[in-house]
């Protein structure tokens, strides 16, 4: 069994978070603002490569365009 | 008060102690508002803090039934041949809140040089700065960003995602976090969490069913989880070590200004007791001419 999401070259936990987003947009107005607070996240990171930081990024973009590569 | 600044410059002995007396009250001043400022500090806090301990309640709930899974299943980790680990350190960028982060660094350095060969994913800026010096070669990947509010499953779960896509073949996973003890203690531990292999080789494992195909998503979901479980309980430890950093500066600045009070105090009576005694003899002096 193959799931659509795998074949599309998403992780089961970026699965996860953007089913938990459509469900959290689907509340109703005042239950949405507290549930959308949960979904958040504004992380960066970096590579490191001997001892040397890399180029700070954005996290969800970077997830974003890696998946995006993984499914082409 | 002012007004004895405004002393001649006749007499060495008395230019000092002017100056001084100015000194310490610019100390108090400045002191006076070092405590208001910890103070502050303290109070937001102990706000933080309520939340972040029912934040840590619920993720500790929900990463250790995560595990029960590996415990019932007897799960150990792989002994891998010249195989790396991965060990995740959870600080955050935060500091000013004791020695949670460095404990998580020594924590590093005192275990790591008999252990096999290891990689390091650091969370947070503070950890990164230390580690970046004595284990910078170890380091693959950092995060920053973490610990501005509660960690939200979704910053566990964006963490995870690029973990698993790092290229090393690692034979486990360690995730290094404060676990809270008490208000007071905290302690470096380890969570595990095992890859695909460790999980299918377990003693236990044809007991639960799964197939081969969804392991990798098991998988994923449980570093995830514990992801999530480590950097609230490290969010709870280093919100209580914050309170309570502030709250003995607090105290000492309290120590302080007691302290700079009376010694401004009997400075200034001194200056007004020399004074006085200048007075009454020149008088004194000049009546009996």
């Amino acid at each position: 069994m193959v799931f659509a999401w795998k074949a599309a070259g998403l992780t089961y936990n970026r699965f996860l978070a953007v089913s938990a987003r459509a469900v959290r947009r689907s509340l109703k107005e005042e239950k949405r603002l507290v549930a959308e607070r949960r979904g958040e996240m504004d992380l960066r990171f970096a590579k490191w490569e001997d001892g040397k930081q890399g180029d700070v990024k954005h996290l969800a973009q970077a997830n974003t365009a890696a998946n995006a590569a993984s499914s082409s | 008060m002012r007004c004895h600044s405004v002393a001649g410059t006749t007499s060495p002995s008395a230019v000092a102690t002017y100056a001084t007396l100015r000194e310490i009250e610019d100390r108090l001043k400045s002191i006076r508002n070092i405590e208001k400022i910890t103070n502050t500090m303290k109070i937001v806090a102990s706000t933080k803090l309520t939340r972040a301990q029912r934040a840590m309640t619920e993720s500790r709930k929900y990463g250790e039934t995560s595990n029960e899974v590996f415990e019932a299943a007897e799960t150990k980790p792989l002994e891998g041949e010249g195989k790396k680990q991965l060990i995740v350190v959870c600080s955050s960028d935060k500091g000013l809140c004791g020695g949670i982060h460095s404990s998580l660094s020594r924590y590093i350095r005192r275990t790591t040089p008999d252990g096999p060969p290891f990689d390091l994913v650091i969370l947070g800026e503070k950890c990164k700065a230390q580690l970046g010096r004595t284990n910078g070669q170890n380091i693959v990947l950092s995060f920053a960003g973490i610990g501005k509010d509660v960690p939200t499953f979704a910053d566990a779960q964006a963490i995870a995602d690029q973990i698993t896509q790092l290229s090393g073949d690692y034979s486990d996973v360690k995730i290094l976090y404060n676990k809270f003890i008490n208000a007071q203690s905290y302690e470096a531990a380890i969570i595990e969490a095992f890859n695909e292999e460790a999980i299918a080789a377990s003693a236990n494992f044809s007991a639960f069913e799964v197939d081969d195909e969804v392991l990798a998503n098991l998988r994923e979901y449980s570093l995830a989880n514990s992801l999530y479980w480590a950097l609230a309980e490290g969010h709870a430890c280093e919100q209580s070590a914050r309170r309570n950093a502030m709250d003995n500066a607090s105290k000492n600045a309290g120590d302080m200004i007691s302290k700079y009070q009376i010694l401004f105090n009997r400075t200034r009576q001194a200056v007004i007791t020399g004074e006085l005694v200048e007075i009454i003899t020149g008088a004194t002096a000049s009546e009996d001419m």
